[in-house]
């Protein structure tokens, strides 16, 4: 196995939804670790249950991040949709002038509107 | 004296409070990335990660810190990220397994698993660490050479909460 750790992680599992400073908009904090060495750049996107992307805002939606790094974000998206949107996920984006091997792109999502009973 | 040696002696008592430590384990997903895949070049119309074929497997592995909360859903490629200009169509194969647990309650996960085109899904109904390896093949329209070049693919991990 590896010698040092290769991992990709985001939390919480499920999120709260809170209300946001601005009317009509909800706001979902999560935290993200970036534990690749070799990646250094993640996607941020907001998707329903199928899958298929809603729009949404956050401060970045592509987060730069080094190696060991760990960042909060936050992220905004109408409460109109609330009913629709379902996970929030961070995808891990490869350089295409990356020369190492890194073939495995790595996308960890968390779940809106609480725990599986 | 008899009052004050008991106030002496509810002084001399030690002092105890009970001083609360508490844990929380919250459901979390980590993927680590254990092994890169590398194509081997066989014949020269296929590139492979099986070892047979000179390749290496990509090896991912999911840790879950609760049982039955999360799937991981691993798909393997149908196009390069990146490669030299290519003219003809690219046949491409692939599969997902499990290779190494860290329950033996997990055994079961290999024959459970579904394949939706080229994703496959795995039930993580226990937690602990999965190992998963993914096969991906690539041949050439037509049994044409691959042209020289870097080739990359991307297999995609993600881990999803139930």
């Amino acid at each position: 196995m590896g010698g040092y750790a290769q991992a990709h992680e985001q939390t919480p599992a499920y999120p709260e939804i809170a209300p946001s400073h601005v009317n009509g908009v909800v706001k979902v904090q999560l935290q993200f670790l970036n534990r690749r060495k070799e990646i250094n750049y993640y996607e941020i996107d907001l998707f329903d249950k199928n899958f298929d992307e809603l729009n949404f805002t956050t401060q970045n939606k592509i987060i730069k991040i080094g190696y060991g790094e760990k960042t909060d974000f936050d992220v905004y998206f109408r409460k109109s949709d609330l009913d629709r949107a379902v996970y929030i996920c961070t995808a891990s984006k490869i350089l295409k002038s990356n020369k190492s091997r890194a073939v495995v792109s790595s996308i960890v999502c968390s779940k809106l509107g609480g725990e599986p009973l | 004296m008899k009052y004050l040696t008991m106030i002496l002696a509810t002084f001399a008592l030690p002092a105890l409070a009970n001083v609360d430590i508490v844990g929380n384990v919250e459901a979390k997903c980590v993927i680590q990335t254990d092994k890169s895949g590398v194509y081997g070049n066989p014949i020269a119309s296929k590139l492979s990660t099986t070892p047979a074929d000179g390749g290496v497997l990509p090896v991912i592995r999911y840790d879950v810190s609760i049982a039955d909360a999360y799937t991981a859903n691993i798909t393997h490629p149908t196009s390069f990220s990146s490669s030299p200009t290519l003219t003809d169509t690219v046949a491409w194969t692939g599969s997902t397994s499990v290779t190494q647990t860290s329950d033996a309650g997990m055994s079961g996960y290999e024959a459970a698993k579904t394949v939706v085109e080229n994703t496959t899904i795995f039930d993580l109904t226990l937690a602990g660490s999965t190992w998963f390896s993914t096969a991906s093949s690539a041949v050439y329209g037509a049994a044409k050479p691959f042209s020289g070049g870097t080739y990359t693919a991307s297999v995609v991990a993600t881990c999803i909460p139930k």
